[in-house]
């Protein structure tokens, strides 16, 4: 009578893989002891997640909670049975480098699809060359690591998505590995050293996503790429690249970025932008842009001439985002009449929401506010957010007075 | 509806259906869009040109009974709606799922007979949900589980890694009747114990000489094979006084040691790390198992210290003079062959894996 009640044990082997997969590993490994099915049921999840949620040894003494966390590790990897396709090792108390090199060693002779580790602590974790020869990965994500793949490393024939924060490569390792990764759709950077050019190289990027410190951009073949983001954390160009008069670096970046959906400026990268000849318009419109967000210094002429000759630049804008830089735009002095200038008109015929923040009030700020709204027919909300409360009512007097040109514009003034 | 209203009827407003049969015989019409998120019925549909009427009924798997066909049904129902926001999704799913575990199990294994795979996640992670955090006991009654392993392969250890009071004690009792069992098998073997316990004592303080280096190597593998030659030896045996100081000082005497290479014999049971507590925990199964790493509450607490104290008394003598002392012990265990002679720190001995370089 049992056996009929007991519906579970006799699911299919994968749904039930997919159950235990679901679980943390200790629960998954802990089903052995049910009854006798579910004595090795466990042993063919294709998933195998250690992390600091899943593992939880709570002891004083490093070295007892490292132990342990090897012991664990090494236990399930033999006890395994079965491909391993999704492998990820993220606990703060990891340390044992061998550890985790003998565990990377044991993954590269099977299939892994997805790597995901991330050293909490300590210095870069130099990968063993065994991990340049998992063939099959399609996801690989690393966290404060380096990378030093043998000489004869070709690439990861089938990975789709990189993701790489706090590591360290050398220039023409980045190069190498991003050209070779001729499937790469993705690809997240965050916080690296040991190159300073970011050289794309993809043809089938769709996704990329950077904060960090560098010197140059440069896009080839990246015509699927639609969703940027770009964040560079140093305020700082260097001053001979602008006295050189060196090419536009805007319209460098946006030569080979032709359906670009999505585009974030994030940190100091306008100043990147800004560097070189900024023209008023670039010479072919981004027309796929729906969305843009910009970090901005207000007050600074060159960025807003970037600003503007984007926002020129994308007639089908639907969505805009503009964050000032409050801490900088002191520094300068105010500039006058940037956007207030009258033939200055574009139309913004899809824009719908606005959003600014970051803002203390000054003169060019409430000038870009009223170029937008009287330049977007079809808005329908635009919610500015200052930097702190002092001035706040000043600004918002100001914001009563603007025309609108979309008679459905609604404009919020949300507290800082 | 009978010919006649049907002529009346405009034709956009004529809805398709497709003709199904389920399990018990029985065959009905469900709207085209309906049927056709479940991919099997697709299939059947499309590739081989079934459902179109009632004689072609598309005929579904014996997993799936009519009633959980009509739970299904609304599921697709519901979802193929192109217009729905994902919150509204999210939140038809969590009280979808809201059902007793045999027709979650039930709905789970025809769901995926039909290959809705988006069911099957949803079904599947409310079960993962249910197991999770639970006893074995509990999942048992749950989902009524026989209770079919033997007593032997119950007290296995478990894999404990949490400090969950309750779980320690379970493995506290597991462990004490683990004690019990082994005991009773090994009344008998005293004699021939009690050799290998003298020898090994020796061993295990040349193993204590070699040991003290920090172990990055692969220990696990080599204890593992130590520990199988030495299965019926190494658990400690309560009622066995003499052999019961000796074993458990060369439990946490060898686990001091941690050296990589150290001979098979040599080691009585595993010790990974220097902590004396963690001695006795890492117990080797010799089938699935893991290691409870808790089992530190096997040792009284006032003989722990004591073996503790003299360990460390026998650590200091042992640093302090030891050419002197590798000949004495050396003169005692003469016939053993030390292997791997490596100091920590304080001696010149190196070397894994060759022979020492001191005069016997």
């Amino acid at each position: 009578m049992d056996m009929e009640l007991d519906r579970i044990s006799s699911l299919p082997g994968h749904v039930v893989d997919q159950i235990l997969s679901v679980l943390p590993i200790r629960d998954a490994v802990r089903t052995s002891n049910l009854s006798r099915k579910w004595r090795y049921k466990w042993s063919h999840i294709p998933h195998l997640v250690f992390d600091t949620q899943c593992i939880s040894i709570t002891s004083e003494d490093q070295t007892i909670v490292k132990n342990k966390l090897v012991n664990i590790i090494d236990h399930v990897l033999l006890l395994h049975n079965g491909p391993i396709y999704k492998f990820k090792l993220s606990h703060r108390d990891l340390l044992g480098v061998s550890d985790i090199d003998r565990w990377i060693l044991h993954l590269s002779r099977g299939s892994t699809k997805e790597f995901v580790l991330e050293i909490w602590k300590g210095q870069r974790y130099k990968l063993p060359s065994c991990l340049y020869s998992f063939e099959n990965l399609i996801h690989l994500e690393l966290f404060n690591c380096l990378l030093k793949p043998p000489l004869a490393f070709k690439g990861f024939r089938n990975l789709k998505s990189l993701d790489l924060q706090h590591v360290t490569l050398a220039q023409e390792v980045f190069e190498n590995l991003i050209s070779s990764c001729s499937l790469l759709e993705r690809l997240t950077l965050m916080n690296f050293d040991g190159f300073t050019h970011l050289k794309i190289n993809a043809p089938n990027l769709q996704f990329f996503d950077v904060g960090g410190i560098f010197d140059d951009v440069s896009f080839e073949n990246t015509f699927l790429l639609t969703l940027v983001s770009i964040g560079l954390y140093v305020n700082g160009i260097n001053d001979r690249n602008v006295s050189r008069g060196s090419s536009s670096k805007l319209l460098r970046f946006f030569v080979n970025l032709p359906h670009i959906r999505r585009l974030e400026i994030q940190s100091y990268f306008i100043k990147y932008l800004a560097i070189g000849k900024i023209p008023s318009r670039l010479p072919k419109s981004c027309v796929d842009l729906n969305y843009i967000s910009i970090r901005i210094n207000f007050n600074d002429l060159e960025e807003n001439s970037v600003a503007f000759c984007l926002l020129r630049s994308c007639p089908n804008l639907q969505e805009i985002e503009m964050l000032g830089r409050p801490e900088e735009q002191a520094a300068v002095g105010p500039l006058a009449d940037f956007w207030g200038d009258d033939h200055w008109k574009c139309l913004f015929g899809q824009l719908r929401l606005v959003k600014i923040a970051g803002i203390s009030g000054i003169g060019s700020e409430l000038d870009c506010i009223k170029f937008l709204l009287s330049n977007s027919p079809v808005l329908e909300q635009m919610t500015v957010k200052p930097a702190s409360s002092e001035g706040g009512w000043e600004l918002v007097k100001e914001l009563l007075r603007f025309r609108r040109a979309s008679i459905h514009a609604e404009v919020i003034y949300l507290e800082p | 509806m009978s010919e006649v209203d049907m002529a009346v009827i405009k034709p956009e407003m004529m809805k398709s259906y497709i003709w199904i049969q389920t399990s018990d015989g029985a065959i009905q019409q469900v709207e085209q869009e309906v049927a056709m998120f479940c991919p099997m019925i697709c299939q059947e549909v499309i590739h081989k040109g079934m459902g179109s009427s009632k004689n072609c009924a598309v005929s579904l798997p014996q997993r799936v009974s009519p009633a959980m066909f009509s739970l299904i049904l609304d599921y697709c129902r519901f979802h193929q709606v192109p217009g729905r926001s994902n919150k509204e999704r999210k939140s038809f799913d969590e009280k979808f799922v809201r059902m007793d575990t045999k027709r979650l199990c039930e709905l789970t294994s025809a769901a995926d007979s039909l290959q809705l795979k988006p069911l099957v996640d949803l079904t599947s992670r409310a079960l993962a949900r249910i197991i999770e955090g639970k006893t074995p006991e509990e999942i048992r009654e749950i989902f009524h589980l026989p209770d079919d392993l033997t007593e032997e392969e119950k007290l296995e250890p478990l894999k404990n890694t949490t400090d969950d009071p309750r779980i320690r004690l379970l493995n506290r009792l597991y462990a004490k009747k683990r004690k019990e069992l082994k005991e009773r098998e090994k009344l008998k073997d005293v004699e021939a114990e009690e050799d290998h316990v003298d020898d090994r004592s020796v061993d295990d303080l040349l193993s204590f000489i070699n040991g003290g280096e920090d172990s990055k190597g692969i220990k696990t593998s080599k204890n593992k094979k130590k520990h199988r030659k030495r299965k019926d030896l190494q658990k400690c045996a309560p009622s066995n006084e003499a052999i019961e100081t000796h074993k458990k000082e060369s439990n946490t005497v060898s686990s001091l040691c941690h050296n990589v290479g150290v001979d098979q014999k040599l080691k009585s049971s595993l010790g990974e790390t220097l902590k004396l507590q963690d001695a006795a925990d890492e117990v080797f199964a010799p089938t699935v198992e893991f290691d409870d790493v808790d089992i530190d509450d096997e040792i009284d607490p006032a003989l722990k210290e004591e073996i503790d104290r003299e360990v460390e008394d026998f650590a200091r003598i042992l640093n302090s003079d030891w050419p002197e002392r590798m000949q004495e012990l050396l003169s005692l265990g003469q016939e053993r062959r030390p292997t791997h002679l490596s100091v920590n720190g304080n001696g010149a001995l190196k070397g894994h894996g060759s022979m020492p370089s001191f005069p016997l």
